[in-house]
């Protein structure tokens, strides 16, 4: 259902949404990677490096009548950048923050990201917008990282909304994690006065949450 | 085993190709359920093959038995032949009986044949071996070059059918001449084109080893006395021959900072003690009760090994065990001792890189250090938010004036420089052009500072006016971020210099230092999306 690319439905009460995601996270981390196996389904080990920002363009044909456009910003990563980017963050209502199982600093630097994406954007209604931890280039990790409920505990303290096991390289659960943010964005947009119920219900039965090798709070 | 060769007027443009294959040793044995050839004018009874096939040829033998006359036949195609509708070939069949061969002077003796014979015969008659051509020609052959196809083709219907009346014969002989001369005709105009394509070739290699005579015989020696002359400005923006090329960026970034090559290697000692201290300390502990400044300075290096190996990934010689891999990370491992307060920023591995694969390493790192020094560099390098406001906005004075639909478009869409001119700027292009225009856009750069970076910007806008015009916000954020491959040199020199440089008299310079003064007097400013 969700990650094709394709035309709108021609049915009339279909709704389009159009959502900026933020990826961000450390240098080398992987958020190119996931964007490009996200978008492009491809991986490869030679992308450069990400100065400033780059973009793509995701349509997913979300159920008959809902057609989802994300609009991925992948944000280098230098911290020094970051004053730079504020810019960036404006108007988005997702983020993914990303890093690196196989290096431990780009863990600890998630509450700084986290951080800094709350202090720079905020949704309508003020409160933080939906944002989804990746725990990335999961193919490569050693055992004995964190374990399952500590991360949980770690989400719902940072104000994570869920997290995942990715790996770009063998492409596991990156759709699952987009999935989830997407229908957290549109949960959102449900509750907002001026976006009525005819916002096409998202379907909640499509088991995004029993991907394996992952678990979710909240 | 047994089956038919038919061919259905009304599907004669329509190849097709619809077989059940029997796999035998070698190769399939056929079990033709119908075959349509274009050529074909009749129905063939009783016709059983063997076709073979590798991974871009099919090869056809038919045997062909009718009541008075067997034929064997053997027919090339390349492999998307059957899937694709090829309008070139018409059917074409001349009056003598029995088959030719397609585009070449027919066998006579085509009673029984072995398929070998009629291999060999044929690979006689083309003075080359059967074998699928090279890659790069093989749909060209098909499409161009008759004459290297090999086809056997009918000329008559087999004689249990009735013959071509004479007008159908006369028509299906005139298409076919038709469809030779077209095809020669096609092959007459490629080849042009590849010639003409040589002659430039040559031309310019003419021009650049003219160049280079000029250059390390008349300028560089007396460089001071010549660099602003009209003459070696006009040269120069012609692009410099590669072998001069490092030595004249060299001479035009100078070196303000007397930096000599002793004191590269004394900082460049000091960065590998840096190194082994960092990889010690990492090893023992996640780097915790060391100071700020410290852990930010090992987050540098981390950074530089993190980044190398994503510099020109396609070159493959900046990666780990790549010939540059360790001159890349010397370079910029020295500068982050040598300028601690600016340290290692992305974009930089990029220009180093550049320097490298034109200079020394020691007059690399030279160039490196004065290059970073310039004003808009290091604005840009020490992340001085200000002042990169100043130099975009700057950028759109002259965007507005030299294009001004295109920046009314851009300006619907909130779409400001900092969306694709920081990658641009920071790293002098090296990241967003292919290498050689890139290096062509620093050459002009080294003539006239960085006016130029923006102007080269413009062009780039310019060039693509037309298709960005018709894109929204996403669509031209992801072009500009990522530009297409096949940008030339002659189209983008030819757009940068149809950009003025000029607002209301006012030339770059100017403009920017009247930028710097509104901006200090509180005034207004100019790149709104990157008002905080």
């Amino acid at each position: 259902m969700a990650g094709g690319e394709g035309p709108v439905s021609g049915v009339a009460e279909s709704r389009e949404h159009l959502f900026k995601v933020l990826v961000i996270g450390e240098l080398g981390v992987g958020k190119t990677s996931i964007i490009k196996r996200y978008v492009h389904q491809l991986f490869s080990q030679h992308y450069r490096a990400t100065i400033g920002v780059d973009f793509a363009l995701k349509v997913i044909n979300w159920d008959s009548k809902t057609l989802v456009r994300l609009q991925l910003w992948d944000i280098a990563g230098q911290e020094r950048f970051g004053n730079m980017t504020r810019v960036y963050y404006k108007e988005a209502v997702g983020a993914f923050v990303v890093f690196d199982v196989t290096r431990g600093s780009t863990f600890e630097a998630v509450s700084k990201w986290k951080h800094d994406l709350d202090s720079k954007v905020l949704l309508p209604n003020g409160s933080p917008i939906p944002a989804v931890l990746l725990a990335n280039k999961c193919d490569q990790k050693k055992d004995g990282s964190q374990n399952l409920s500590q991360m949980d505990q770690f989400c719902r303290e940072g104000g994570f909304i869920g997290w995942f096991e990715t790996s770009a390289k063998d492409n596991i659960n990156i759709d699952e994690a987009a999935r989830f943010l997407v229908e957290n964005i549109l949960a959102n947009y449900k509750t907002f006065p001026n976006e009525e119920n005819d916002v096409g219900k998202p379907k909640l039965d499509l088991d995004p949450l029993k991907a394996e090798s992952k678990s979710q709070c909240c | 085993m047994g089956g038919f060769l038919q061919s259905n007027s009304a599907a004669r443009s329509a190849v097709c190709l619809n077989v059940t294959a029997l796999t035998t040793g070698k190769g399939y044995l056929l079990n033709w359920s119908c075959v349509c050839l274009p050529w074909f004018s009749g129905p063939l009874n009783l016709c059983s093959g063997e076709f073979s096939l590798n991974s871009k040829w099919i090869k056809i033998f038919v045997l062909t038995i009718s009541k008075n006359k067997t034929f064997l036949s053997l027919f090339f195609f390349p492999r998307n032949f059957f899937t694709k509708r090829t309008k070139e070939l018409k059917p074409a069949v001349q009056s003598a009986p029995g088959w030719k061969l397609f585009g070449k002077v027919p066998p006579r003796e085509n009673l029984p044949k072995d398929s070998k014979i009629i291999q060999q015969e044929y690979e006689a008659r083309t003075g080359r071996m059967y074998k699928p051509p090279p890659p790069s020609t093989r749909r060209k052959n098909i499409e161009f070059e008759p004459l290297s196809t090999t086809a056997l083709i009918l000329e008559d219907r087999p004689a249990n059918l009735p013959a071509k009346s004479v007008e159908e014969a006369l028509r299906h002989r005139q298409e076919y001449d038709e469809m030779v001369a077209e095809a020669k005709k096609r092959e007459i105009k490629e080849a042009h084109k590849r010639k003409k394509i040589m002659r430039e070739r040559f031309k310019q290699e003419d021009n650049i080893a003219s160049a280079m005579v000029i250059w390390i015989n008349e300028i560089l020696p007396n460089w001071e006395g010549m660099r602003a002359t009209r003459r070696v400005r006009e040269l120069w923006w012609q692009g410099l021959p590669p072998s001069v090329r490092g030595k004249v960026w060299s001479l035009a970034v100078g070196n303000e900072l007397n930096i000599t090559p002793e004191l590269y290697e004394i900082f460049l000692s000091r960065a590998k003690e840096r190194w082994k201290s960092f990889s010690e300390t990492n090893s023992e502990n996640d780097v915790e009760d060391v100071s700020a400044s410290v852990a930010d300075r090992e987050a540098s290096l981390e950074l530089i090994k993190l980044d190398i190996s994503r510099t020109f990934p396609s070159l493959y010689i900046f990666q780990k065990g790549g010939p540059y891999h360790d001159l890349l990370h010397s370079v910029l491992g020295a500068y982050t001792c040598y300028r601690p307060d600016v340290g290692y920023v992305q974009g930089m591995s990029f220009i180093a890189a550049v320097l490298i694969l034109n200079l020394e390493e020691a007059d690399a790192f030279i160039a490196f250090a004065n290059l970073l020094n310039k004003p808009c560099q290091l604005a840009f390098f020490r992340v001085d938010h200000s002042m990169m406001l100043k130099y975009f906005a700057a950028f759109e004075v002259f965007f507005e004036e030299n294009l001004p639909k295109l920046f009314l478009h851009f300006k619907s869409y909130s779409l400001t420089p900092d969306i694709y001119l920081i990658d641009w700027i920071f790293t002098l292009y090296s990241k967003s052009l292919p290498l050689d225009l890139a290096c062509r856009v620093w050459d002009v750069f080294c003539r006239d500072g960085e006016e130029f970076l923006f102007r080269t910007g413009l062009g780039i806008l310019r060039l693509y006016e037309d298709i960005l015009l018709q894109m929204d916000f996403i669509h031209i954020a992801q072009f500009l971020t990522k530009l297409p491959e096949d940008i030339t040199s002659e189209k983008l020199f030819s757009c940068i210099a149809a950009i003025q440089m000029q607002n209301s008299n006012k030339k770059w310079a100017q403009v920017f230092a009247s930028l710097m003064k509104d901006n200090k007097e509180g005034d207004k400013n100019h790149s709104p999306a990157l008002k905080s």
